[in-house]
């Protein structure tokens, strides 16, 4: 199993915050690799930095033995890199199909001409079709995605992000605000993408019973550095991490 | 007689209920159904038919409309569809109405198509400000744009003809004169049907769709692929294609263009059809053209029936009217007549038994 994604002294501060500090880290593919860390860690920023959205002062990112430096969002996403937000950032005056038919887009071969065809209309439906089914979204397909309750839209937004067949897909706490139940249904849709499809996971979550569950190995910021960065066993017993959770004892 | 009753039935529940569409394929295309289908020929048949129908002045409203109607299916990609603001389709229109007024008689049709190329140039630049700005801001900038195209008109004379404006003779098609608006009717369906289809199906695929993601969170799109810049300025570039293509129309049926067809106060008319129509369908364009270029139409026979000591007070009221409606609109229903129509669709989609 090859490095899919390597962040090499990744510094960024906006007018003095320093958001992130000389972060490092590997995550290797099939990996479910978890980010964790306090309120303010820069866990988001780091997020926005892989995927592009902020470009780091200092530092790169190589994606796939590719530098991301200068790529932009969509092209990162072409590359096969998808993303979940913390927020719904999902498009809500759209169906849940079309929003999904909007990530599958990426999962097929660009096409040259602007212009609508019913061909490939098709495939790109059979295949949302079958992200919807294996989300359980399927009764929901012409709902507009606005409308849904709040765990549903989650899924959607997963759903979006499945759809383009990304090689990593990040995840920005995809668990907050749900229920229980809702967090073990979204754990074995994760754990089946990644064991059907291939898609390496690195996600961002608060919930640490869940992370140290499922994750493969950890990395724990705080203040924008590492703290922390191997198997979620060694997590609990770290010093370092204990501190900046629960202050000094 | 129960063949019958049963088929009848079938054929409805068949047009009305998704849950009949057996195959993916038959839930994305449209009039899939035999019914669905029949309806669509039937319409396009009384379009085609429309000017043995209808009387000569009738027949120039229809005229109008179409014409309203096209050009609104413009704003409508970019408002509804890309979720950008436009103060400036009159200007577009303008554009294309000069540029058609330039090539006439038996050019007009090329003249016209030029007319939406031409300004779709113009819609290209004017959607460099939405890169960098949204909302607000870009309804300024596209003020400014409607502003400096209104000074343009008026004073470049060489092309424009300046206050007096330019006048044409009737357009040919094959050698036959489209004199009259019964004529020029079908020179209008020949640029209309074709954008008007392109337009749903662009709307129902790729394209529409990356439009509408930028709407709802440009964000978002981003990371999930949709190039913000190329959406943006295709989605002026073609609303002003458009309005383009609907100014030289215009400039056939008025056989004259002149600055005051194009004011400011026009581009916020077209608006008002995007908001009172439902934004971003294709039905949405038509019905809120239908709705606010006859509501003067409606006004002015009333004139007629009061007698013309009441004229001056009416002109007043068709504004209140106007503004009235597009606030009811706003509040009460907010999805416009599109809206409306699919609630009754609903209802009778379910009829005799709603439960």
């Amino acid at each position: 199993m090859g490095v899919i994604l390597e962040a090499k002294n990744l510094h960024l501060s906006f007018k003095g915050v320093k958001a992130l500090v000389g972060v490092e880290f590997s995550v290797a593919e099939g990996e479910f690799f978890a980010v964790i860390g306090p309120n303010g860690a820069g866990k988001t920023t780091l997020l926005n930095v892989l995927s592009g959205v902020y470009e780091p002062d200092k530092g790169e990112v190589v994606f796939l033995g590719q530098n991301l430096r200068g790529k932009s969002p969509q092209d990162r996403a072409r590359m096969g890199l998808a993303r979940t937000f913390q927020g719904l950032e999902i498009f809500r005056g759209m169906s849940v199909l079309e929003n999904v038919k909007l990530g599958a887009e990426l999962a097929l071969p660009a096409y040259p001409l602007a212009l609508p065809r019913a061909e490939r209309e098709w495939q790109l439906r059979a295949w949302a079709e079958e992200v919807l089914d294996y989300l359980h979204l399927s009764p929901f397909r012409h709902a507009p995605a606005g409308m849904l309750p709040y765990g549903l839209q989650k899924r959607v937004e997963v759903a979006r992000a499945l759809a383009s067949r990304p090689k990593l897909l990040l995840l920005d706490e995809p668990m907050a605000g749900l229920s229980l139940e809702e967090k073990q249904d979204l754990a074995r849709f994760l754990l089946d993408a990644r064991e059907e499809w291939g898609v390496t996971l690195l996600w961002v979550e608060h919930d640490l019973r869940a992370v140290l569950e499922l994750s493969d190995r950890v990395l724990v910021l705080s203040y924008g550095e590492v703290l922390y960065h191997g198997p979620p066993q060694g997590v609990r017993q770290d010093p370092k991490v204990a501190e900046a959770y629960l202050g000094q004892a | 007689m129960y063949r019958l009753a049963k088929g009848l039935t079938d054929a409805f529940s068949r047009r009305f209920a998704r849950a009949v569409r057996e195959t993916y394929g038959e839930d994305e295309a449209y009039a899939s159904t035999p019914l669905g289908r029949l309806a669509l020929g039937v319409f396009l048949l009384l379009l085609l038919l429309l000017p043995f129908l209808l009387s000569p002045y009738p027949m120039y409203v229809a005229t109008l409309v179409a014409i309203g109607a096209l050009s609104a299916m413009g704003l409508h990609l970019l408002v509804g569809g890309a979720g950008q603001i436009s103060l400036g389709h009159a200007a577009f229109m303008g554009v294309g109405a000069y540029t058609a007024s330039h090539l006439v008689g038996p050019l007009a049709p090329v003249g016209i198509l030029l007319g939406g190329g031409i300004a779709a140039l113009f819609g290209l630049v004017l959607g460099l400000p939405s890169l960098r700005i949204k909302g607000v801001y870009l309804a300024i900038a596209t003020l400014a744009f409607q502003f400096l195209a209104d000074y343009v008109f008026k004073n470049w004379e060489a092309v424009t003809g300046g206050i007096r404006g330019r006048t044409l003779p009737p357009a040919e098609l094959f050698g036959l004169s489209l004199d009259t608006p019964e004529r020029l009717w079908y020179l209008v369906l020949l640029f209309a049907l074709p954008l008007f289809f392109y337009a749903k199906r662009l709307l129902m695929t790729r394209a529409g769709r990356a439009f509408m993601a930028v709407r709802d969170n440009d964000l978002s799109a981003r990371v999930a692929g949709v190039d913000l810049v190329r959406v943006k300025l295709l989605a002026f570039a073609l609303s002003a294609f458009y309005a383009g293509v609907a100014g030289g129309l215009l400039a056939q049926l008025y056989k004259a263009v002149t600055p005051e067809y194009f004011p400011l106060s026009v581009s916020i008319q077209y608006l008002a059809m995007v908001i009172v129509g439902g934004a971003g369908t294709v039905l949405g364009a038509v019905l809120g053209a239908f709705f606010v270029l006859l509501i003067p139409e409606v006004l002015n026979s009333l004139v007629g029936a009061l007698g013309p000591q009441y004229a001056a007070t009416l002109a007043a009221w068709r504004n209140v009217v106007f503004g009235l409606l597009i606030l009811f609109f706003l509040i009460l229903e907010p999805l416009g007549l599109v809206g409306l129509w699919g609630r009754i669709r609903n209802y009778f989609r379910t009829w005799p038994l709603p439960y």
